[in-house]
């Protein structure tokens, strides 16, 4: 069974937003919705400072608390990790937004349910990876199956330091932050 | 029946098939409806900004739904930034203009009426021959960007007029060109600059705030070097995003880049880290320049450019220890104090000290391109006086907005009094818009051909609304990465409305001005297929696959077969230019004191979001929801000293006193105390652009005046000082 | 530290407001619905098993009971945005989601609650009602009424508790996220309940029985909110910060300074009127001045303001409250 999970290279990551350009379009997400965000963090004091570039999405939790929110069983979790919406099956009640620790939820207006990112489901059935993994100008964003060894995530894991958002929240994220600052030589 | 966004979304999730069906994240109970429509994928390539990036477009029925990046292209690798994945929205964009419009009001008032095309031609038609009677055909100007300016340019020749001007010359990068050509006889071309940051063990960036200046390709060989370990040395007043990926930053005085550059000259040669045979082999003028540098110590320097002596010397060391395979970036946007090509001969002669023109990890040598000319079929009159454009400066390489705006204003040498403008908004592009307006006054005839009503636009008298780069076929594109290809632009989805595409108006205009044996082609395409022919590549493959290689061009650095050319006066590389020494010019790069803001007062510097070309891009709505908005970075201590706080409102005056929008500020760390930076490109005036107007400040307006560089009349416009004032 | 962040949704950022008023009033109105089940089952129990039935102890609160818990119900309605599921909430039971099993709890205490309320029907209003199959009802529930009060008793409590579960179960959210809040919730809710059975009872006895339990449930109900902030502050950051806006004085925090000012004010003054009450005459059979009456009055709707300000401000504040900032 494949183990999706995605790996972010931080120290590539310049902030140039193609990849929420490109989830806006190929998941049609509404005007000013997002399934994926960028944050620009600078700490320290001029001129010694040191700014993260952080591109965040659903972390697809193996530990949903979104999935356990929802009274209806619209949110579930796939075999392969990835944390799904039905649509039929939501009421809208917003339960699965409030329980999520990472923001990552948003109402369709439109129609009225919850939504989010689903690594482009739709894009690896026809073995495509995510479209913000596709288009990521610095490849900061690596995308695979923890379950292959040989897998560029697996590599990347077993090679470097990673982070997890929030991990206190004892979430068990599958999106994995490495190299958070570009390393002063 | 036109299907909106999310029809086709249920159409999409259903015409997959049964089993994608059942866990389709798609399907919405009650979406029964299954409208079959083809789906397509059309290659070209982009226009969002220059850089001419190849796409696949996704073409659902006569709908554009998703563009990606062409994986054959060299110049996207299968990848579009921001704005490249967001150009259905300038195609859908209900701003558009649709059908050309002519003024009834006054010049400004945004009062139009809808016209035929033929009642535009004829309007503008009358005009001409009015002013040909009156002035000769040489008053009317042309300010040209982007693909269609090269249609418009052959109107002008048509016409009979030598006076194109391009922004992209004297307002973005014609002192580099200028500079690298007196330097290496030729420039690091500007689409796709021949920098190969991918293999860099060292490079060092004056200003050049990659990453928020989004270039496709030129990002990814960036990020690439990162990836590789590059150590990076950034030189800029604010900790810009490529800074944030530096080993080294310098935030240097504003206006004092000169000063190090010398410094570095002068420790490079003095140290002993230039490359001597490299030197010896290719380049003339070492002992002047050795002699001209002597002077320039890292401690002057260092009082120069307010940076620390030792910082100046470590990184001038690194870039010496991993010689040639560096790289000091040339830059792009060159137009900043006026001595610009000096600085950019600064950079050069670095680049020929350190040898990194032709080598791995420096500058490649250009592709190996054998392309055929096809035969003019057509001669253009000469015009009888010559182009006013270029100014009077001894290098200038290509007409300078400035001059005709100038010329506009004097009436000398001779009277403009008509103005066509096609992919330029030249109340966002020229310093002092004041003046443009003034310059705007002076004309019978101003026509804009563009897609957006942009600030200029709205200053014409005829409009004429062209079809946007995914409705149209322009020529045949020769891409230069290390390898060389053709790349094919068209049209990937039906004109919308009454929208025409640039060559059609061209030859339109020709045909209504009586020129019509000056037309060239009846449809651009079959120009196109004629090129192909003669180049040998198989027109219907290349539509089908949007980018087709040239066989056997890569030949990206020095080997004992592959010698560079500098196409100098001495064939060689001019550490010394007896150029410039014959019109009375600096030989050498000299530094020069610039003035310096009064307290109080801040130096506007300004730049560029990943997410927006300048305005062009501003009303997109796909790139408004990820930036709608340019907050002016101040530094935190003034700030706390002005009190002034983060996000706060306030605007900005400049030095005549005239007062910008209401804005927000950025209190940030990430910048010195004697500036001011903002995006450039906000601050739409034109009512018509419904998202964008009023939003954020406009900087070209806070220009009031600007500095020329004496040597090719390229613009300086960092030579600006500004207030800040808060709001309530 | 300076941060932008570009591609934030508004339902979340800069704070979460997923939740409005309708929330707030469902909270309410089902905490108060809780504790006039109990309540009421307590007036009708405490009379003892020789009490003749028929005898029943203010019969119009458990009448308006399934009033108040509909109208509550109907304010959640409001909020969903998918009206129309709102049957996929009976399709399935989510042992995890506290808002799955308490849409069942809404729908069981329904039948549990007209029966009780049906239980209380006095003899007086029998006359009134013709033969039929509503009397045959009414007469088998009075029959019931015991049981269903016991099991009204229990079914109040766990409908309050549930209010405030909904709200504690979000790790997410560090103000909700305190086991003290369904705590909380219970005991206003039975408050408000109280206060209810203060206002709607005729009988001197029954007014002054709740007046007395009021006067422990609002004590109670003042410690445990105190336990509340008290908690939250000892905790770490996050919880920490999530009580802030209650105590900063500014004006993009106002509404919650003055929440919490309001109750500091609303609830130990609802004691002083309830004690300058008892302090009264109070046989049986006497009227009941103005005065009395009034403070009786007072002091109630005093609850009852306090019970809705706890639950606007908590379901708001909660919205604020984020699990740590950035990292």
């Amino acid at each position: 069974m494949k183990h999706y999970a995605m790996v972010i290279d931080q120290s590539r990551c310049v902030g140039c937003m193609a990849c929420i350009a490109a989830c806006v379009q190929e998941n049609q997400v509404p005007f000013e919705n997002f399934r994926t965000r960028v944050l620009e963090i600078t700490k320290g004091k001029f001129p010694e400072l040191r700014t993260e570039f952080r591109p965040e999405l659903c972390n697809h939790c193996d530990n949903a608390p979104c999935v356990m929110a929802c009274p209806t069983g619209a949110s579930y979790k796939r075999e392969d990790g990835i944390v799904m919406i039905d649509r039929d099956k939501c009421v809208g009640c917003k339960a699965c937004i409030a329980a999520c620790p990472y923001d990552a939820r948003y109402i369709n207006e439109e129609y009225g349910f919850a939504d989010k990112c689903t690594f482009c489901l739709h894009r690896l059935k026809k073995d495509l990876e995510p479209a913000c993994v596709a288009t990521c100008i610095g490849k900061s964003r690596i995308f695979g199956d923890l379950s292959d060894r040989d897998s560029e995530v697996s590599r990347l894991l077993a090679e470097n330091e990673s982070r997890v958002r929030l991990k206190a929240a004892g979430t068990k994220p599958r999106v994995f932050y490495i190299k958070r600052y570009p390393t002063k030589k | 029946m036109a299907i909106s966004r999310r029809n086709f979304l249920k159409c999409a999730a259903l015409t997959a098939g049964g089993a994608v069906l059942a866990e389709s994240p798609f399907v919405r109970a009650g979406a029964k409806a299954v409208i079959k429509k083809d789906i397509r994928y059309v290659p070209s390539f982009c226009e969002m900004c220059f850089w001419r990036c190849g796409l696949i477009a996704k073409v659902e029925g006569d709908r554009l739904v998703k563009l990606d990046g062409n994986p054959l292209h060299p110049q996207s690798r299968g990848r579009l930034c921001a704005k490249g994945q967001s150009g259905m929205g300038l195609l859908y964009d209900k701003d558009r203009l649709k059908t050309p419009l002519i003024r009834t009001g006054k010049r400004g008032d945004g009062k139009y009426r809808k016209a035929s095309w033929n009642e535009a031609y004829s309007y503008i038609a009358e005009k001409l021959t009015a002013i040909r009677k009156k002035y000769g055909p040489e008053s009317v100007a042309l300010f040209a960007h982007g693909s269609g300016g090269a249609y418009m340019g052959n109107f002008m020749e048509a016409w009979g007029s030598p006076n194109h001007s391009h922004p992209s010359y004297a307002q973005c990068l014609g002192a580099r060109e200028v500079a690298f050509t007196l330097t290496f006889g030729q420039g690091p071309a500007s689409t796709a600059e021949r920098y190969d940051m991918a293999n860099s063990r060292v490079m060092a960036l004056f200003g050049s705030h990659l990453g928020e200046n989004m270039h496709n390709s030129h990002i990814q060989d960036f990020v690439d070097g990162l990836g590789n370990g590059t150590k990076l040395i950034v030189i800029d007043p604010r900790y810009s995003t490529a800074a944030t990926k530096s080993s080294m930053w310098l935030p240097i005085k504003p206006g004092t880049d000169i000063a190090l550059i010398l410094a570095w000259i002068n420790i490079v040669i003095k140290e002993n880290w230039y490359d001597h045979d490299y030197i010896a082999k290719y380049a003339i003028g070492f002992k002047e320049l050795k002699e001209a540098v002597k002077n320039y110590t890292p401690e002057w320097a260092a009082k120069k450019t307010d940076l620390p002596k030792h910082q100046i010397v470590e990184a001038i060391r690194e870039l010496g220890r991993y010689k040639p395979n560096v790289l000091v970036h040339p830059g792009r946007h060159y137009s900043w104090y006026g001595d610009d090509t000096q600085r950019g001969r600064g950079l050069a002669i670095l680049n020929a000290l350190l040898g990194t023109w032709g080598r791995k990890g420096g500058i490649w040598l250009p592709p190996k391109v054998n392309l055929a000319k096809l035969k003019k079929k057509i001669k253009y009159p000469k015009p009888k006086r010559d182009s006013l454009a270029y100014g009077d400066y001894p290098f200038s390489s290509a007409g300078i907005t400035t001059e005709v705006r100038q010329a506009t204003i004097s009436g000398k040498p001779y009277p403009i009094k008509a103005w066509f403008v096609i992919g330029t908004n030249l109340m966002k592009t020229m310093p002092a818009p004041e003046i443009t307006k003034k310059a705007i006054d002076n004309l019978d005839l101003v026509v804009n051909i563009d897609l957006m009503p942009t600030d200029m636009v709205m200053m014409s008298d005829v409009i004429l609304p062209a079809a946007s780069y995914l409705e149209r076929h322009d020529d045949l594109a020769v891409v230069t990465q290390k390898n060389a290809g053709i790349a094919i632009r068209q049209p990937v989805v039906k004109p919308w409305k009454d929208v025409k595409p640039a060559w059609l108006i061209a030859n339109e205009l020709c045909a209504k001005m009586g020129l019509g044996k000056y037309i060239e082609y009846k449809t651009l395409e079959e120009h196109m297929r004629e090129k192909a022919k003669l180049w040998n590549i198989d027109y219907d493959k290349l539509s089908r696959v949007g980018y087709i290689p040239i066989p056997d061009s890569y030949h990206p650095y020095i080997t004992e077969k592959n010698q560079p050319k500098f196409d100098t006066d001495s064939k060689k590389i001019e550490l010394y230019s007896s150029a410039l020494d014959d019109e009375d010019m600096d030989p050498v790069p000299r530094y020069t004191h610039h003035r310096e803001p009064p307290a109080g007062s801040f130096r506007l510097i300004y730049g560029r979001s990943p997410v927006q070309t300048f305005s062009r891009s501003i009303n997109n709505k796909w790139l408004w929801e990820l930036k709608n908005d340019n907050a002016v970075w101040l530094n935190a201590d003034i700030a706390r000293q002005m009190g002034i706080k983060n996000g706060d409102k306030i605007s900005l005056i400049n030095e005549k006193g005239g007062k910008s929008n209401v804005g927000r500020v950025k209190v940030t760390e990430r910048i010195r105390k004697d500036c001011v930076y903002l995006i450039h490109g906000f601050g739409s005036t034109s009512k018509r652009m419904t998202m964008a107007y009023g939003r954020g400040i406009d900087d070209t307006q806070m220009m009031t005046h600007y500095a020329t560089d004496p040597i090719c009349g390229t613009n300086g416009l960092r030579v600006n000082f500004v207030k800040l004032l808060k709001e309530s | 530290m300076e941060f932008t962040i570009t591609g934030a949704n508004a339902l979340t950022y800069p704070h979460l407001h997923i939740w409005d008023w309708r929330v707030a009033i469902y909270l309410f109105l089902g905490g108060l619905a809780g504790g006039c089940m109990s309540m009421a089952a307590v007036a009708n129990l405490r009379p003892g098993k020789d009490v003749p039935k028929n005898q029943a102890c203010c019969w119009r609160v458990p009448m308006m009971t399934p009033i108040i818990l509909a109208v509550g119900m109907g304010f959640l309605f409001l909020d969903l945005q998918v009206k129309e599921h709102m049957y996929r909430f009976y399709m399935t039971l989510q042992p995890l989601s506290p808002m799955s099993w308490g849409s069942w709890i809404l729908v069981l205490v329904f039948p549990a609650m007209i029966a009780f309320a049906l239980s209380t029907v006095p003899e007086s209003a029998m006359d009134n009602l013709k033969d039929g199959m509503i009397r045959n009802l009414i007469i088998k529930a009075q029959n019931s009424m015991r049981p269903l009060a016991k099991l009204n008793f229990l079914l109040g409590i766990l409908l309050s508790i549930y209010t405030g579960i909904l709200l504690s179960s979000f790790m997410a959210r560090p103000l909700w996220n305190s086991s003290i809040l369904p705590v909380l919730f219970l005991n206003s809710g039975m408050s408000t309940g109280a206060a209810t059975m203060i206002l709607m009872a005729r009988r001197n006895s029954i007014k002054l029985f709740f007046t007395k339990v009021d006067i422990w449930l609002i004590f109670s109900e003042i410690t445990v909110l105190v336990l509340l902030y008290y908690g939250q502050f000892t905790s770490p950051e996050a919880s920490r910060e999530s009580i802030m806006p209650f105590f900063t004085l500014t004006s993009q925090y106002f509404p919650y300074f003055i929440s919490i000012l309001t109750l500091s004010i609303v609830l130990p003054l609802a004691i002083i009127l309830k004690f300058l009450e008892l302090s009264g005459d109070h046989s049986e059979n006497l009227e009941l001045t103005f005065k009395q009456k009034f403070e009786m009055n007072a002091s109630a709707v005093l609850v009852l303001l306090g019970g809705a300000i706890i639950r606007f401000a908590l379901v708001y504040a909660g919205q604020l409250s984020k699990f740590t900032g950035l990292s």
